[in-house]
């Protein structure tokens, strides 16, 4: 992408005011995407977004300059904004950086940039025709198609030079049904992943848009929610949302360093019920989150957060393990090169347990399983966690009961995580579909968990009385 | 403002015509920004930059092509025009697709200036400078003040060409400079953070660092030994923060393209009473000098103001210029985009029309309720008409703001929100580019324990 002698030379101008530390971060990404709606292809899409961005670090401070004008005058010109934060004499050191072997946890065999636009929009086209053969009451389909193929390279004043190609691509559907009296539900579903185009001959178009059309139809007539505590069962795979929101933000290291999230400080310490051992792990085989290596040119990692409900330890990207006298664990990651590398989960799982999902169900005498989570958002300082259950069914001793509609969870992390009395023996990765925001920026994750059942969480709903 | 993007917009449509597309449209953007945030009193990080990027959309035999790039060096745009040529290929035909029609197009309206001088110059030194105040500020506010999330300052610029082979060709500058806070109390054995911003186009209405500040502690400190209360229906009450979260989700039931595929809980009630009569919201893009003011949309349509809900009465939707066709309507001017994107119906500045009465006045009437002041999740459901997001925030007793809450979740259909909506305040905010006071719902159900 840039010659290695021009990287150099910017990490030397990045360098020139005495800083600690300088990285160049190039990036070309190449987007596909084709999008159907209302029975017809909308659009067929390319995109190419190029740039540079220049990063230096001297004490605590960061400087950050980029630009999307590869000559250079102008990277030059980005090297020397960076380099504005430090304040010492500079020097006329040079900078020498050697390429890094990586590890390889997904390889295509064929970029899927290169794959011919006509097979993707071919996807889409047999979601929709999927979708509306399900059932009648299929009224609208929207399908869309969307790949990336990613080229970065890292070069670092530790001499560090890394390269990678990152595709990902995602299939999706959304439904909306038709019942009686204008009732309306919305299902959506969808997958993908840094896999091949031939993904999609096994996780087929129609897999994903009858799973769509499936909840839609499941949710039609489904009851208003009881509020107050309840017991909750999880389902297992995308529910893993939850274990990403009420506990993963809080243990990235920026807020635990800063003291802003409520797990600071508690290294070693019970933060979960014996049964719960969380791990996050960004070396996945063609997983949405794996990293052959982060947004800082270190290899992705395997690390376990939580061991049978003791704090191990926490995420962290480069600067905050400086700051912190710890080592990265590989978690440093960024939207593109128009940002700053945060610390960030890569994919997050629930180790399995011994019940098997049958018992668990069987186990509870009342209250709400959770079959599909629409979105969750978390304040990782309160721990206050919030999820959309966008497919429900009450519990009613040990058998699933109506669809519920309207039903939120919310919580607080750790107390959740100690409410957690039974663990399923079924662990399931989500099909490849989140996408996790912080401070602006978003970034491919993987979640999974297996089923999971938690006790007195409080469930929001419009219904009041006779709860418990 | 350089005449060479505009003449490079013009270019690109001229090339895409001769390529053989029946129809073409350059949508270009340039900009620069700068972002200081500090940490004891020394800057954390200070980011520069400068970005550009040019969207073309181009129609062959009514079919669609779109490509989109940051990259303009002239070989490589001529390749991309070619590539959204043939992607057009990949595409449905559809006789509605297309610029916007003759008729939509005109004379831009006069917004007044979106430029200010003043904040395009502004030195880094003022925004360190500021942050810095509001850091000691927030520190010396409250004793339980530990921490700071982030707390910083910044500003951008930015410039928008658009040619078209409809006739269209304009541009405009903007600026925008903002202060933002986010400081965590505790009590030892609570943490609580918030948040609070101040962005402007126009240096001379920013908010003060100090004021911004002093918002953003008290905020955090309020909420300390905050606890589930019992599951009740009760009146609650959105801050003006809320209450503008909660008219910007309403408002997505008013997109004409949701109104058209009826994923929308208003998409039949167009000229029905849906709230009580004190209830106006507009969607404004010629407020002076408001955020999200500009003389056109993303596809070169004349912005203008609409009155989506008037005395109560549910009154337009908004439309882009294609889902205007496909409804038999006309646009409203709200093509929204980026140039990495293709137009889709959006909002420009959105108003609640401010009530007469003081927000103490509201909350005084009140036996049992709940004061929000934050809220998590994204729980507004526009197609089913389902509401329910977790909020916190202060319990109201007696007519008093009394104890912190969290953990509970606020729920209801939007329906009957709306009609339930029985009191709004005088005290009207504009937190981005959405004014609200603040509101009052009749009863809600609040779910805790």
């Amino acid at each position: 992408m840039l010659p290695i002698p021009l990287c150099e030379k910017l990490l030397a101008a990045a360098m020139s005011r005495g800083a600690d530390f300088a990285e160049v971060y190039a990036e070309r990404n190449e987007f596909t995407a084709v999008t159907l709606e209302e029975d017809k292809v909308k659009s067929a899409q390319n995109g190419l977004s190029q740039g540079v961005g220049v990063r230096v670090i001297s004490g605590p401070r960061v400087g950050y300059a980029y630009s999307d004008d590869l000559d250079e005058e102008a990277l030059l010109r980005a090297a020397k904004t960076a380099a504005f934060i430090a304040q010492s004499k500079g020097s006329e050191r040079s900078y020498d950086v050697r390429r890094t072997p990586l590890p390889t946890f997904y390889r295509l065999d064929e970029h899927l940039a290169n794959v011919d636009v006509a097979k993707k929009r071919d996807l889409v086209v047999r979601a929709n025709k999927a979708a509306r053969a399900y059932d009648k009451r299929i009224k609208q389909v929207m399908a869309t198609w969307a790949d990336s193929t990613k080229h970065v390279l890292i070069a670092n004043t530790d001499g560090r030079l890394a390269e990678d190609t990152q595709d990902m691509c995602r299939i999706s559907t959304m439904v909306v049904a038709e019942g009686k009296n204008g009732e309306r539900r919305t299902g959506s579903y969808g997958g993908g992943g840094r896999v091949s185009f031939k993904h999609f001959d096994t996780f087929t178009p129609e897999i994903v848009a009858k799973e769509a059309a499936r909840q839609a139809i499941a949710g039609l007539g489904a009851a208003e929610a009881q509020a107050g505590q309840q017991t909750v069962v999880l389902a297992p795979g995308w529910s893993g949302i939850l274990l990403h929101e009420a506990v993963g933000h809080g243990l990235e290291a920026d807020f635990i360093r800063k003291g802003t999230s409520l797990f600071a400080g508690k290294l070693g310490q019970k933060v979960a019920s014996d049964l719960v051992t969380v791990i996050d792990d960004g070396t996945v085989a063609n997983a949405r989150g794996s990293l052959n290596v982060d947004d800082e040119g270190n290899p992705a990692q395997f690390k376990v957060l939580i061991e049978r409900g003791e704090l191990k330890g926490y995420m962290y990207d480069s600067l905050n393990a400086k700051l912190m006298g710890q080592k990265t664990t590989g978690s440093g990651r960024r939207e593109s090169f128009k940002h700053l590398p945060l610390p960030r989960m890569t994919n997050t799982y629930l180790a399995p347990g011994e019940d098997t999902p049958e018992d668990i169900l069987r186990s509870v005498d009342k209250g709400v399983y959770c079959a599909n989570f629409g979105g969750g958002q978390v304040d990782i300082t309160n721990g206050n966690f919030v999820f959309e259950v966008s497919e429900a069914y009450e519990i009613k001793k040990g058998k699933l009961g109506r669809p519920l509609k309207g039903v939120t969870l919310i919580g607080v992390g750790p107390e959740a995580l100690k409410n957690v009395t039974r663990v399923g023996n079924d662990p399931k990765p989500d099909p490849g579909m989140g996408t996790c925001g912080k401070d602006g920026q978003s970034v491919p994750v993987g979640v999974g968990l297996p089923t999971l059942r938690i006790d007195d969480m409080t469930v929001g709903g419009t219904k009041l009385g006779g709860a418990r | 403002m350089s005449t060479n993007y505009g003449a490079l917009a013009k270019k690109i449509v001229q090339r895409a015509i001769k390529k053989g597309a029946k129809q073409a449209e350059a949508f270009l953007q340039v900009g620069r920004n700068a972002d200081v945030r500090v940490r004891d009193g020394e800057i954390e990080d200070l980011t520069q930059a400068t970005s550009k990027g040019v969207g073309i959309r181009v129609f062959v035999k009514n079919r669609l092509g779109f490509v989109w790039t940051s990259d303009f060096d002239p070989s490589a745009i001529d390749t991309l025009i070619d590539r959204a040529i043939a992607l057009a290929e990949m595409s449905a035909p559809n006789p509605l697709n297309g610029l916007p029609d003759a008729k939509d197009l005109g004379k831009f309206p006069n917004v007044g200036e979106l430029f200010d001088k003043r904040v395009a110059d502004l030195p880094p030194d003022w925004k360190i400078k500021a942050s810095i105040e509001m850091e000691k500020v927030i520190r010396s506010f409250d004793p339980r003040i530990k921490t700071i999330d982030s707390v910083g300052a910044g500003e951008a610029v930015s410039e928008v060409y658009l040619a078209s082979s409809a006739g269209v060709h304009g541009s405009y500058e903007g600026t925008s400079v903002y202060l933002y806070a986010s400081p965590v109390a505790t009590d030892g054995a609570q943490l609580q953070t918030s948040y609070w911003y101040d962005a402007k186009r126009f240096f001379e209405d920013l908010d003060s660092p100090e004021n911004v500040a002093k918002k953003a502690a008290a905020r955090a400190v309020r909420l300390l030994g905050a606890k589930k209360v019992k599951s009740a229906k009760v009146p609650v009450i959105f801050d003006p923060t809320m209450a503008a979260g909660f008219i910007s989700n309403i408002t997505r039931a008013m997109n004409g393209d949701a109104v058209f595929k009826k994923s929308s809980f208003l998409a039949s009630k167009l000229g029905e009473k849906i709230a009580p009569s004190h209830v106006t919201i507009t969607d404004d893009g010629l407020r002076k000098r408001g955020l999200a003011t500009s003389p056109f949309d993303g596809e070169g349509v004349p912005t203008r103001k609409t009155n989506l809900v008037e005395g109560g009465v549910l009154k337009a939707f908004l439309y882009d210029a294609f889902t205007a066709r496909k409804a038999k309507m006309k646009t409203t001017g709200n093509a929204a985009r980026g140039y990495s994107s293709l137009p889709s119906i959006g909002v420009n500045n959105l108003v609640l029309e401010p009530g007469k009465r003081s927000p103490e006045d509201i909350i005084k009437e009140i036996p049992q309720g709940l004061y929000v002041t934050a809220m998590l999740g994204h729980g507004a459901n526009t197609v089913t008409g389902e509401y329910s997001r977790g909020a916190n925030g202060l319990w109201i007793e007696n007519g008093e703001l009394t104890r912190p809450v969290q953990e509970v979740t606020v729920a209801g259909s939007l329906t009957d929100m709306l009609q339930q909506l029985d009191a709004i305040g005088s005290d009207l905010t504009f937190h981005g580019s959405t004014g609200a006071s603040t509101i009052r719902f009749k009863e809600l159900t609040v779910s805790g324990e």
